[in-house]
């Protein structure tokens, strides 16, 4: 074998597999056509866009910058890969009060507004997919801010009680907010926790930009026909 | 014998030697920076394990929380330690099969600093908060193109030896290694530039990520490792390689399937749906070079046993190519997408993944990396390993360790797969005991390279032992030193057996 034959081997074998998964793929994938949605639905003639609000660039960034990828995942898997879509409220709802059952699997145009999509892992903890509809829907106390129950969360996660597993194992970050003097009336957004005397806890920006990002995590909005493969809907 | 042949046996021992002396620098730089990084990453390790089974351990500091503490362990895991340990075993194995002397050992240093600068930056800036989250690559995005380019300031000389060597047969070995130092930079450059700067779907950003980690496995560090094998083996044996066919269609098996591999970790997400069933496949079907190579290698080892017993570094590759068998029985176990027996949907988001991780690159790749450590070091220093006692401690620890962290992590992390698949149940509870037995085991295997480092560094510092007798694992109670035979103290040649 000479070397000219070696090397035009290893660039075909190598070649045309990764002409074949990596770059026709992502070609493809870089200009998805727009579904619109069907006629005789609600939003008929519409083209399929989720919505989504706050600060996810800066949000995703900390996401990443903190590992919380390693545990938690952001995909809802069809029911032939996996079980997501029976894990309560993993998908959605099952219960909506306007809704009904909003549960579905994430789509390719569940990640836009973010450069990479945080599959994630491991699931040592749960799927966070539809955390800020879940948070919205089941967590929070009377009058509490979704804000407010995050912070409390990331500052001392495995002390609390709403969390029907028991003791959640993610780990602190106390370090995401800041101790200081408190000045005045001290800050509205101090947190209700044991500071040395004359200090108070308040959120910094990164933990600030991260909880809205977790509160944009909603991915239960109706799709096109096109997309919609649950049994149950027409 | 003729006269000439014994001047061109004396020709051959010092174009060897001549070899040898002009790599002494770069490798032991590579092989020492390497072991230390090597150290660094399994204390890293241990304190990310920790975490998984107590979440308040060091959690006041944010440079130790867990999601910063497992990217940096990975990340120094594979950038720190293997691929520098690749870097030395290239390029002296490079040198001694094209024949061919170093001239660039100083840019090759320099290069080698860079490349430890990098990482070591990158470290600081996973650590500091400034990870980009893509697993593998968490090093802040300004460190792959210095590590790219310290990476061709590295290896472009031994393309150029392989260029200018004399005529003659291609040994296996350079087959392997050729192909690595094209695949690496390949995979790592696609990875880069689709990923950070050409803007893609976040999804399929995802998938290449997943294909970039199996390329790193199966296409840098399996073929080094396994080219590494093929040079041990029949060199410290004696015997003449198993079967060339069989070295042959392993070869090219590897060249064929690996590059398919790799996205199976995406079973489920919204991309094409037949680039996680191609991957799974393709994993799978790894078990056909791995084993061919595999068995190869035991049938060119066990005709020697007496060897195999005595050597350090055939042990520690025998140790290595049985890694490989088990990776490749794991390959096949954790991705089968079959209805009723689906352990593809198991292990996607469970521990094993790490566990298969961990026994590639540790369990397999670095066991052959510590074997041609034992081999090399001797030659390019000139003096013998100080300690056999070192050696076989590093060896059974390493060996038990790994075992226990890949094996533990695999089934462990089915456990746990089988947790989350069955909703009603609390899947961390099942997690829980193989947690804590990874903390062990990596804390087995920390104790082992302290032994490991200390080791290197006496014989980089050049305070190995000044005899002709190699070390040899041989538990002899005739003997008066522990270490085995004195030999000759000056290192001078050869001398006659005085009895």
């Amino acid at each position: 074998m000479s070397l000219r034959t070696f090397i035009l081997g290893l660039v075909a074998s190598f070649g045309i597999a990764w002409l074949a998964v990596v770059v026709i793929p992502f070609f493809k994938m870089r200009s998805l056509e727009p579904i619109v949605h069907a006629e005789g639905t609600e939003q008929a003639g519409e083209v399929f866009f989720p919505k989504r609000t706050g600060r996810i660039v800066n949000g995703a960034a900390v996401y990443a910058a903190n590992g919380c990828y390693l545990c938690h995942t952001q995909v809802i898997r069809p029911t032939y890969a996996g079980n997501d879509m029976f894990r309560s409220d993993w998908g959605g709802l099952a219960d909506d009060e306007d809704r009904g059952d909003t549960r579905r699997e994430t789509n390719a145009w569940d990640f836009l507004g973010e450069s990479y999509a945080h599959i994630g892992v491991t699931r040592m903890g749960p799927d966070l997919s539809n955390f800020g509809r879940r948070l919205e829907a089941n967590y929070l106390e009377e009058g509490q801010s979704p804000e407010d129950w995050i912070y409390y969360h990331l500052y001392r996660p495995f002390n609390r009680a709403d969390l029907r597993i028991g003791r959640a194992t993610c780990p602190p970050h106390p370090f995401l907010f800041e101790k200081k003097k408190i000045a005045g009336q001290g800050s509205d957004e101090a947190l209700d926790v044991d500071a040395c005397e004359g200090h108070e806890v308040v959120p910094g920006s990164e933990v600030k930009a991260l909880a809205s990002y977790l509160i944009s995590l909603k991915k239960d909005q109706a799709v096109p026909a096109q997309l919609d493969f649950s049994p149950g809907k027409k | 014998m003729s006269s000439q042949d014994t001047q061109s046996t004396t020709e051959d021992a010092q174009l060897r030697a001549g070899i040898d002396r002009s790599l002494r620098h770069p490798v032991m730089f590579f092989l020492c920076s390497g072991a230390a990084w090597l150290a660094v990453s399994i204390l890293l390790g241990v304190i990310a394990s920790a975490k998984m089974h107590h979440p308040e351990f060091l959690s006041s500091c944010p440079l130790l929380s867990y999601g910063r503490v497992f990217p940096a362990h990975m990340n120094v895991l594979i950038y720190g330690w293997a691929m520098q340990a690749a870097f030395a075993v290239i390029i002296w194995l490079m040198a001694r099969l094209s024949r061919k002397e170093c001239r660039s050992a100083g840019t090759i240093l320099t290069a080698g600093h860079i490349w430890n600068l990098g990482v070591t930056m990158g470290t600081l800036g996973i650590l500091g908060g400034y990870g980009t989250g893509i697993q593998w690559m968490e090093f802040p995005v300004f460190a792959w193109p210095v590590l790219l380019i310290s990476y061709f300031i590295i290896i472009i000389w031994s393309f150029i030896q392989f260029r200018v060597r004399p005529k003659g047969q291609v040994y296996v070995t350079q087959w392997y290694l050729l192909a690595a130092m094209v695949w690496f930079p390949w995979i790592y450059i696609t990875a880069n530039t689709l990923i950070h700067c050409l803007e893609g779907h976040p999804v399929m950003a995802a998938g290449i990520n997943a294909w970039f980690r199996s390329g790193m496995l199966l296409l840098f560090f399996t073929p080094v490792a396994l080219g590494a094998a093929y040079y041990l083996a029949p060199k410290v044996t004696g015997r003449p390689v198993f079967s060339y066919a069989l070295a042959k269609l392993g070869f090219w098996s590897l060249a064929i399937i690996a590059p398919w591999a790799g996205m199976q970790k995406l079973a489920g997400a919204p991309i094409p749906a037949f680039l996680p069933y191609v991957g799974a496949a393709a994993t799978a079907l790894i078990f056909i070079p791995a084993c061919t190579a595999a068995v190869n290698m035991l049938c060119t080892v066990l005709s020697d046993k007496d060897t195999l017993s005595k050597s350090p570094s055939l042990r520690f590759v025998t140790a290595g190519i049985t890694g490989l068998i088990i990776l490749a029985c794991s390959a096949v176990l954790l991705n089968l997408p079959f209805d009723g027996f689906n352990t593809l949907q198991l292990s996607q988001f469970s521990i094993s993944g790490y566990g298969f991780d961990v026994l590639g690159i540790y369990g397999f790749f670095s066991l052959v990396m510590f074997g041609a450590t034992y081999f090399i070091v001797p030659r390019i220093t000139r003096r013998e390993w100080v300690s056999k006692r070192l050696i076989s401690m590093h060896f059974l620890l390493s060996c038990y360790g790994v075992v226990f962290v890949a094996l533990v992590a695999i089934f462990g992390g089915l456990m746990q797969g089988l947790g989350i698949e069955d909703w009603k149940t609390n899947d961390l509870a099942r997690a829980n005991p193989y947690a804590w037995a990874v903390t062990i085991s990596w804390s087995l295997i920390l104790l082992s390279n302290v032994f490991f480092l200390l080791h290197l560094a006496l014989m980089w510092m050049r305070l190995g032992r000044r005899s002709t007798h190699p070390t040899l694992l041989v538990s002899s109670h005739d003997h008066a030193s522990p270490h085995g035979e004195e030999g000759d103290i000056d290192n001078a040649g050869e001398i006659e057996p005085a009895h």
